[in-house]
């Protein structure tokens, strides 16, 4: 049938339930990337960490080699806050580059064709369309970062015992909320980013040079200014300090906690700022 | 008209044709932001330096016996001691904490600022912080040079403007207007190339000069001409033409990316991270960056980064310095290389708009 013939009428299927709507987009989104088989295979590599981890837990706590010949178990060989804060900052490394790679494909096509009125003509509301993108990086960067986190905790809780547990829940904590909120200001800001340039090849540069720039940025400022405020805008510090204050590690990063909590929100607020002037639904018809 | 005289009036079209929209493309401004950041702060430290003097003035007024004050103050003294010294004095400060058991406080005596350090309320440490030194302020150019401005700055507005030329036209798609013209692949290559050089050496030279004269703006005349007089010019030239060169050895690594690499992220993210581990590379593998000869041409060697861990500064090697004109050479063998390399392929280049 020809397409001017043809009469519209009320869509009259059935309607995905409106608190699961957002997650519709994940579903073509994970369909998209995972025909990619190099981001597969990064995907599977993020995992060896954790599994390697799992093996020192395993040994650390089986140290009955040692009791045996006689001789005491080595000090370093411990698991600790600095042991899942390492942990932390090798997987928070591995979701940021997974960041980079997924980040920049989200929302900067939708916005290249002009898709946006698409969406917002089906009943999807802005904020919808946002958490939806969001959790894309969500969902994944989760998987890699505090659920291997917990799952290890609670291995070693199950190898050391309810004492281990009582002087170190805090490591739990930290390991859920430090990752949670670094997995938020990276998807927060790569699908800020995204939205603001056309060019997926510009948005993954920029993800990158965030980070980079951001870090040579706090060293001059607090070089030329003889300060340590310029911390303030280098992320990687910012989450650093938030994660050794969490797991109560003392740190030198030049930042006091609730300084890095408060740059922190600002860098979500500006993110959220930028997805608010961005994502309207119209088309620019030139 | 036939043979070079014809390539030299094409590339010369080339090049007015694009500094043009390189210089002034607005989607190039964000290189005018990175590039013009350290003289912003620069700028805001000579107006700070400037208010401390006259904060200095105004103490040394008000508080004649501040400088008899910083004598008394010895290591061992509790935080209440110390401050109530300096209200009886009339000295201003400023106290603060850091990370729950460290205390400071800050005060300035009249000729010099001074911070003290309290750990669980014991003064452990009294540091000098003048910041009006004019050696300090070269050390604090010199590694904002060579940390932010060469590694950072020059790298990414490289990057951006470099790649913009091949890639950006080609997502634009406005690249075949150029393939269609009778010019030569490689003659447009270079013209192109020029045009890019043209706009990166003036928007960073200008800003390293800017820098340069902003820094010497916080300290008084007389420090600055005997300055000058000594070895001053010289190091102006030496940064100017360290950034020049840096222009001419990233751009031509970036044009050749633009033109290979359908996405050049991929390369600048190898590059950037080479680069940055330079450091920690043995002499030989070194020499295979930019930033080896670059660094040699730099007048004042920055000390390594703070951020580095204790373990890894271990790991740092130095190099011999080489000579300078086998430095300045090394580059331009370097970006004659790349692009020699970039012109067998841009003989090859096939436009597909519907692939970007």
């Amino acid at each position: 049938m020809a397409v001017y013939k043809r009469t519209y009428t009320t869509y009259a299927g059935p309607l995905t339930p409106p608190r699961t709507r957002f997650l519709v987009l994940p579903r073509y989104c994970y369909e998209r990337l995972f025909q990619s088989r190099f981001l597969t295979g990064f995907l599977v590599a993020c995992f060896f960490f954790p599994l390697g981890c799992a093996g020192y837990i395993y040994l650390v706590n089986n140290l009955s080699v040692f009791t045996s010949m006689g001789v005491p178990a080595p000090e370093f060989l411990k698991i600790d806050s600095s042991f899942f804060r390492f942990l932390m900052n090798f997987q928070g490394a591995m979701a940021y580059i997974l960041t980079a790679l997924i980040g920049p494909s989200l929302i900067a096509p939708d916005l290249a064709n002009n898709a946006l009125p698409t969406y917002f003509s089906r009943p999807f509301s802005r904020t919808e369309y946002v958490i939806g993108k969001v959790s894309v990086l969500f969902i994944l960067l989760s998987i890699i970062t505090w659920v291997p986190g917990v799952l290890l905790f609670i291995l070693q809780v199950s190898q050391a015992g309810g004492d281990w547990l009582s002087n170190n829940w805090f490591i739990l904590r930290a390991v859920v909320l430090g990752q949670v909120a670094w997995i938020l200001l990276l998807s927060l800001l790569s699908v800020a980013l995204s939205a603001w340039v056309k060019w997926k090849v510009v948005a993954g540069a920029l993800i990158l040079g965030v980070f980079g720039i951001g870090a040579g940025l706090a060293g001059i400022i607090n070089s030329i200014l003889r300060t340590d405020y310029g911390a303030m805008i280098d992320l990687s510090r910012i989450m650093y300090t938030i994660w050794s204050d969490q797991l109560n590690i003392e740190t030198s990063t030049g930042l006091e906690p609730f300084e890095a909590w408060l740059s922190f929100i600002a860098v979500c607020v500006i993110c959220l700022l930028m997805l608010e002037r961005k994502i309207r639904p119209k088309e620019i018809v030139r | 008209m036939t043979g070079f005289a014809l390539w030299q009036r094409q590339i010369l079209t080339i090049v007015s044709l694009e500094w043009k929209k390189t210089l002034f493309a607005k989607r190039g401004l964000w290189v005018y932001a990175l590039a013009f950041l350290p003289a912003l702060l620069f700028g805001i430290n000579a107006i700070r330096v400037q208010n401390q003097r006259d904060a200095q003035m105004e103490i040394q007024r008000a508080a004649p016996n501040a400088a008899a004050v910083t004598a008394a103050i010895q290591t061992g003294m509790s935080v209440d001691d110390v401050t109530r010294k300096l209200v009886d004095d009339k000295v201003p400060f400023t106290k603060f904490k850091r990370r729950k058991k460290f205390e400071f406080v800050r005060y300035s005596d009249g000729t010099n600022t001074w911070e003290l350090m309290f750990v669980e309320g014991k003064l452990t440490e009294k540091r000098n912080r003048d910041e009006a030194r004019l050696s300090d302020s070269i050390r604090a150019f010199a590694g904002a040079f060579q940390y932010f401005f060469l590694r950072l700055a020059v790298f990414f507005g490289c990057v951006g403007i470099f790649m913009n030329l091949f890639r950006g036209e080609m997502l634009d798609q406005s690249l075949h207007h150029y393939l269609l013209a009778p010019v030569k692949r490689e003659v447009l290559m270079v013209g192109k190339y020029l045009a890019g050089l043209v706009a990166t050496i003036a928007i960073f030279c200008t800003s390293a000069a800017l820098q340069f004269a902003l820094m010497l703006g916080a300290h008084s005349s007389r420090e600055v001409n005997e300055y000058l007089a000594g070895e001053g010019w010289a190091h102006l030239v030496s940064y100017l033409g360290v950034t020049a060169l840096g222009c001419v050895g990233y751009g031509s690594i970036f044009l050749a990316a633009g033109i290979i690499m359908k996405n050049p992220l991929i390369p600048a993210t190898g590059i950037l991270f080479w680069e940055g581990m330079n450091w920690f590379l043995p002499t030989m593998l070194k020499q295979l960056s930019i930033i080896y000869y670059l660094q040699a041409l730099c007048p004042v060697v920055a000390p390594l980064s703070g951020d580095i861990p204790e373990p890894l500064k271990l790991l740092a090697t130095t190099a011999a310095p080489i000579a300078a004109p086998i430095a300045v050479m090394g580059v331009f063998a370097a970006a004659g290389m790349v692009l020699t390399f970039a012109s067998i392929y841009v003989r090859k280049l096939e436009i597909n708009y519907g692939a970007d």
